[in-house]
């Protein structure tokens, strides 16, 4: 696995949530955010295969991401839009979240996923 | 946009559902948003591979090929849609979303300076037309031939056949010119393409860019004037966007669920199914899902700040829509125009366009719309 450092492209409070992505293609990339949803957070960092192609709004699963399982329980579960959009996803799994639906807080500082939209 | 109806809601709430009847064929319409998604993506059990039975009218009348990718089913499918996904992910580039930017300022312009304008053929249509001149990576003079052609150009009346003979002649033509002098448009990626080793044949090059003009064009204009008309009806929305632009990507999501003028999209069945025998079309009906108020509150009204927001107005699963981040971008780059502006519109005159079938109708854009417009601002 390659880990690779992205700048933190606001200017940005000192103490902000770091997220690490794992790429389809098996790369991590490490990006420190102050975006307000996981989603926001692929989109300024350019996170290969995460699109967001509805703009947030749990329309279209491009943002479908699986959390590590040392992060479910703390990150929680869909909320119903979400789960019923999901569950029709071929990469589903019982760690699948979209990524426009987790809202970034302190505490999910070090949160791990892996993006699941097989478009990269 | 005041009149949005929904046909479909007593349907939804009974056990007997909606069959439309279509030259003596019944079909059975699948109107639940979950109902409609997993069938769309079940596409070994509901086949797209029936060629000119797509629509619920059938096209046999309009055309001799099939339409490419839409009318297979994968695998086939993920090959054909595959030579032209690359020319669709253009939208995602900064210097794509620039043109459209331009394209949406002049046409903006050019409307104020009419002052008093038709909304559908002075305005949506000329935007339309330029920004798929942008999407086809060909030149914008050619999207003046294509506004020359009005709305409903590909559609069914008693000029059917001539108005297909007109888009395969143009077709045809860009075909040749494509073959002689190459470039990085959709007409010279399909006189380059090759679908599992072997070059397109000529009714597969026929069938893709019949497509993006068939798909791709009264969808967009709809959708623009039920905007226009929104924006006529409610003075306090563009002040509302200029104030919080975050609000535009999610208005736009709202205005393509509410108005979903692709109402609905056929499936054939390979097995008997509870409501349809093998070989028997079902029809997704996209207008009725996005309407299923398990999933929509007061899904009638719009709410232009509405998340979640989880239409299916693009369609689901294999086949939907090629042309969506085109046309969120279109919608966007217009809303956020409109509101730097301070677009003032006041409507004189509405007539809506309406679809209409055996067991439903419904308005979908308007077919006139007399407008009176005015900007407080220029844009630089
Ligand atoms: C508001 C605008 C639009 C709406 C609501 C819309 C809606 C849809 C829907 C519902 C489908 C799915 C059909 C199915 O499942 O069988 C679809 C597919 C498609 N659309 Fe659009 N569309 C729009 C604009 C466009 C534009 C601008 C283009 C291109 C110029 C386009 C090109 C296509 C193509 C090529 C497909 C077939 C994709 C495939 O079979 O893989 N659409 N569209």
């Amino acid at each position: 696995m390659v880990f690779k450092w992205l700048p933190l492209n606001t200017t940005g409070r000192s103490i902000v949530p770091q997220i690490i992505f794992e790429t389809e293609d098996g790369q991590a990339l490490i990006v420190n955010t102050e975006a307000e949803h996981l989603m926001q957070a692929a989109l300024d960092h350019e996170i290969p295969g995460i699109e967001g192609a509805c703009g947030g709004v749990c329309s279209c699963a491009t943002c479908h991401v699986h959390i590590d399982p040392a992060w479910t329980e703390l990150v929680g579960p869909p909320n119903d839009f979400e789960a019923a959009l999901l569950e029709l996803e071929d990469q589903f799994k019982l760690c699948s979240r979209l990524g426009c639906q987790v809202k970034l807080t302190p505490e999910l500082d070090g949160l791990k996923v892996r993006v699941a939209t097989g478009a990269s | 946009m005041s009149a949005h109806p929904d046909p479909f809601r007593q349907a939804r709430a009974s056990s007997c559902g909606m069959t439309v009847h279509v030259d003596g064929e019944p079909i059975p319409l699948v109107l639940d948003l979950q109902g409609v998604r997993r069938a769309a993506k079940d596409w070994q059990a509901y086949s797209s591979a029936n060629p000119f039975h797509i629509t619920l009218q059938s096209e046999e009348a309009l055309r001799n090929f099939r339409q490419l990718p839409i009318e297979t089913d994968p695998p086939d499918h993920t090959d054909y849609r595959a030579i032209v996904e690359p020319l669709f992910r253009r939208p995602a580039q900064p210097d794509y979303a620039a043109r459209m930017r331009d394209i949406v300022r002049r046409t903006v312009d050019e409307a104020c300076a009419l002052g008093t304008l038709d909304g559908v053929l002075s305005f949506a249509l000329p935007l339309q037309s330029r920004a798929l001149a942008l999407l086809l990576n060909v030149p914008e003079s050619e999207a003046d031939e294509w506004i020359t052609w009005g709305i409903r150009a590909f559609d069914h009346d008693e000029q059917g056949p001539s108005k297909g003979a007109r888009l395969e002649n143009y077709i045809q033509r860009q075909l040749e010119h494509a073959a002689g002098t190459p470039g990085e448009d959709l007409f010279s990626i399909l006189h380059r393409a090759t679908f599992r080793g072997r070059p397109l044949t000529y009714e597969e090059k026929q069938g893709f860019a019949n497509l993006v003009f068939a798909g791709g064009r009264d969808t967009v204009i709809h959708t623009t004037t039920s905007i226009l008309a929104y924006i006529a009806e409610h003075p306090a929305f563009c002040p509302q966007l200029a104030a919080d632009p975050a609000l535009v990507p999610k208005a736009v999501e709202e205005f393509v669920r509410v108005v979903t003028p692709l109402t609905a999209i056929t499936r054939t069945c390979a097995a008997d199914t509870p409501h349809q025998s093998a070989g028997g079309r079902i029809g997704l009906c996209w207008a009725s899902a996005n309407r299923d108020d398990r999933f929509f509150k007061h899904a009638d009204r719009v709410q232009p700040d509405r998340a979640p927001n989880p239409h299916v107005a693009f369609g689901f699963g294999p086949h939907s829509c090629l042309g969506a981040s085109h046309t969120r971008l279109l919608l966007r780059t217009l809303l956020t125009q409109c509101a730097e502006r301070g677009l003032r519109i006041q409507t004189l005159e509405a007539i809506p366009n309406v679809e209409v079938f055996d067991t439903f109708s419904r308005p979908i854009g308007f077919s006139k719309l007399i407008q009176r417009w005015s900007a407080q601002q220029e844009i630089p």
